[in-house]
């Protein structure tokens, strides 16, 4: 017998084939969304950006399944209208984290192998091609060949992603279902951000874009920090780079970065507001974090910036010839005249 | 580092190892899809040809045989230009390539066997020296003769390196090929579809992998928590890998517990990194990390004379049996060549020691080959 993905799957994986083909087969014409019926999904759709964009959270709210496909397609005719690449970047980032979320507990909870099997093949081989089996013999591990993990895992900056810190055996690495999905977060990112910038939409129905407009005018401009970078050390420089293209940045840069603002004599507020255009930033959490290393909070230890060893060593330095006999980056230039 | 040798030596070896290439042309492996590889040549004069092609094996003996250059090379990487310029040739994939160099082993009896030589004047000498004190000329090349200790030693880690491939890696016996480099070293290739596309930042993390680095209490469940520790056993648990080696060495018994009274005797998370950093270092392969993430490197050829030492890379059928000394040395003992010899040595060559002082000595033509090879003897008379 074979088994197939329910409407309730569709819900949660709206970019599946199966999902586009419903709304396809629905015969619904774009104009359809300028009737009234239709407005709670296009509210609906609103939510679920400024949830993104504005509070930094990731909308976690599940309806049924026609619901949710309609949801999701305005959502991303009004991320075409927003257009702005930032915006774009962290609502991706939201959305990839969402589907993150849903399938590590679908994968947790799914009792019928079968059914399990059915999600890793859809999601991961047909849509990422990313071989992955469940190893039941193995603590229900996920396995995958060691170059397919390679592959994605390279592209983490962190020490934990190096292969010598997973259980490796015989060609595959034995994952939970946790860094299996992780490792796909990127791709799924990737997949939402293309569907988003390749949509070919002649023309945007008017309630669309009176709502995606409203969103528009509530975003906080992108924030560039225009202090003349010439006296920061590379690795500083790059990370500030990344954040100017809203790109995400691992921790332990975040980390390095704020340590070293917060060393320079930079206020808290000042260092929180260089996170904003971070695709995953919470004003809140920033704010709790960078007080923390200030030693306002917590333990009260104020952190240090990491040495340039340990900089070496999670692959964020970039140095140049003018880091030439310095051991920390906060001596950045101390000696140049 | 190759330097110009002087006219003698030189025409000397060009003779013998054009005489090699002669007799032995069948020695020469082809690699599996030639027409794709980049060939590079080492002439006698120090000078590296590149972006070199051949479509068949018969194009490029004849190529060698006209040539007869001292070092033959051959690109891990496969091609679709292989004759345009690096970023040009459209890469199609590479052999996972391995080098173990006594260099990277660090062992206590090389000094004993090391010689530092002015490429100038070929004044030798047993201590390290950065100018020749005869010509002031400051490029010195260091040459080692590897003794019995050094070759067991070299052996140990090319058989450590390939039971992390079978094990860790899961390649198979048909897809590896461990051959002795000709002069210090062993290299192993990697010819598996799986591993064949994997980039340069991938091919690092391999080499990290296999040399034990970056190995993080973490991977262990052990996390460092306000000044002290906790611990949560990994799902993936430590059977496998590299988790495995370190638990077996620590003979501890997989449990949060017995991890638990592990740490604590030993100081903490401070002390369980180091632990893990001193295990890992020791069990690690000592790999050269640059050769195995270099993509686009071109390795000696299987078959080809190593023009360091006048001895050919050979492969090892059999490891635990194979002589360097004897099994790479394809130049004749029924001939007699005088030479000069620059200091006072004692080796083995072909089942056969030979102590030698600073003087002229009469010597088969495989000695000569690989002393002067080495710039550690001068040709004094010879005619072919």
């Amino acid at each position: 017998m074979s088994i197939i993905l329910g409407k309730d799957d569709l819900a949660k994986y709206p970019f599946l084939e199966e999902a586009g083909t419903y709304v396809r087969e629905s015969h619904f014409d774009l104009d359809d969304f300028n009737r009234s019926e239709f407005l709670h999904i296009i509210e609906r759709a609103s939510k679920r950006i400024e949830f993104a964009l504005i509070q930094g959270k990731v909308f976690m709210d599940l309806e049924k399944y026609d619901i949710e496909l309609f949801t999701f397609l305005v959502s991303l005719i009004m991320m075409k209208y927003i257009y702005e690449d930032s915006a774009i970047k962290k609502f991706s980032l939201f959305e990839a984290i969402r589907v993150e979320r849903f399938l590590i507990s679908d994968l947790l909870k799914e009792k019928d192998l079968r059914k399990k099997n059915l999600l890793i093949s859809r999601i991961f081989r047909e849509l990422f091609q990313l071989d992955v089996d469940l190893d039941t013999k193995k603590n229900n591990l996920f396995k995958m060949n060691i170059s397919n993990y390679l592959d994605r895992a390279t592209q983490f900056n962190e020490i934990e992603w190096k292969l010598i810190n997973r259980a490796v055996d015989n060609g595959y690495v034995y994952l939970d279902v946790d860094e299996t999905v992780r490792l796909i977060r990127y791709e799924i990112y990737k997949l939402m951000y293309n569907k988003i910038k390749n949509m070919n939409i002649t023309k945007i129905p008017e309630q669309i874009r009176f709502h995606a407009t409203l969103i528009k005018n509530k975003l906080i401009p992108t924030i560039k920090y225009t202090k003349n970078t010439t006296d920061l050390p590379p690795c500083i420089k790059k990370a500030l780079e990344f954040l100017n293209k809203s790109e995400n940045l691992p921790h332990s840069a975040r980390f390095m970065l704020a340590t070293y603002m917060l060393s320079l004599g930079k206020s808290i507020d000042e260092v929180v507001s260089l996170f904003q255009n971070a695709p995953d930033f919470n004003e809140k959490i920033t704010r709790y974090q960078v007080e923390h290393l200030a030693g306002k909070k917590g333990s009260q230890t104020k952190y240090s910036v990491p040495a340039c060893s340990k900089l070496v060593n999670e692959n964020l330095c970039y140095a140049t010839i003018d880091c030439k006999g310095i051991t920390n980056p906060i001596q950045f230039g101390r000696n140049r005249k | 580092m190759k330097k110009e040798i002087n006219t003698k030596n030189k025409d000397f070896l060009t003779t013998l190892f054009k005489e090699y290439y002669f007799k032995n042309l069948g020695l020469l492996n082809p690699p599996i899809q030639m027409p794709n590889r980049e060939f590079g040549f080492m002439t006698f004069d120090g000078k590296v040809i590149r972006h070199l092609s051949f479509s068949k094996l018969g194009s490029l003996k004849a190529y060698i045989i006209q040539n007869v250059p001292s070092d033959i090379f051959c690109s891990n990487a496969y091609y679709q230009f292989p004759t345009f310029p690096i970023n040009e040739k459209g890469w199609k994939g590479a052999d996972m390539i391995f080098d173990i160099d006594l260099n990277d082993l660090l062992l206590s009896c090389q000094k004993e066997h090391t010689f530092y030589i002015c490429s100038n004047c070929n004044v030798v000498s047993r201590d390290y020296i950065n100018q020749c004190y005869k010509c002031h000329n400051t490029t010195i090349l260091k040459n080692t003769i590897p003794c019995f200790r050094c070759i067991t030693s070299l052996k140990k880690e090319t058989k450590n390196l390939i039971e992390f491939l079978k094990k860790d890696f899961g390649i198979q016996e048909k897809n590896l090929e461990v051959s002795f480099s000709g002069n210090t070293g062993f290299h192993v290739v990697v010819c598996q579809d799986n591993y064949m596309l994997l980039d340069s930042k991938s091919r690092s993390d391999v080499a990290g992998y296999l040399m034990g680095r970056n190995l993080t209490p973490e991977s262990f469940g052990v996390r460092n928590d306000k000044g002290g520790y906790r611990i949560k056993i990994p799902l993936s648990g430590f059977s496998y890998g590299w988790r495995k080696r370190i638990v077996q060495r620590m003979k501890i018994p997989v449990s949060s517990d017995h991890l638990n009274k592990f740490i604590k005797k030993i100081g903490g998370y401070p002390s369980f990194k180091n632990e893990i950093d001193k295990i890992a270092s020791e069990i690690g392969v000592k790999i050269d990390p640059q050769v195995t993430t270099d993509i686009h490197r071109i390795f000696r050829m299987v078959g080809s004379l190593n023009g360091k030492s006048g001895l050919s890379k050979t492969i090892c059928y059999d490891l635990d049996k194979f002589d360097p000394m004897t099994d790479s040395c394809f130049f004749e003992n029924d001939k007699s060549v005088d030479i000069s010899i620059n200091i006072p040595l004692k080796f083995h060559i072909k089942g056969k020691k030979y102590v030698l002082d600073k003087s002229i000595s009469s010597v088969p033509v495989s000695v000569a080959v690989f002393l002067i090879s080495k710039r550690l003897a001068n040709v004094a008379n010879y005619s072919s």
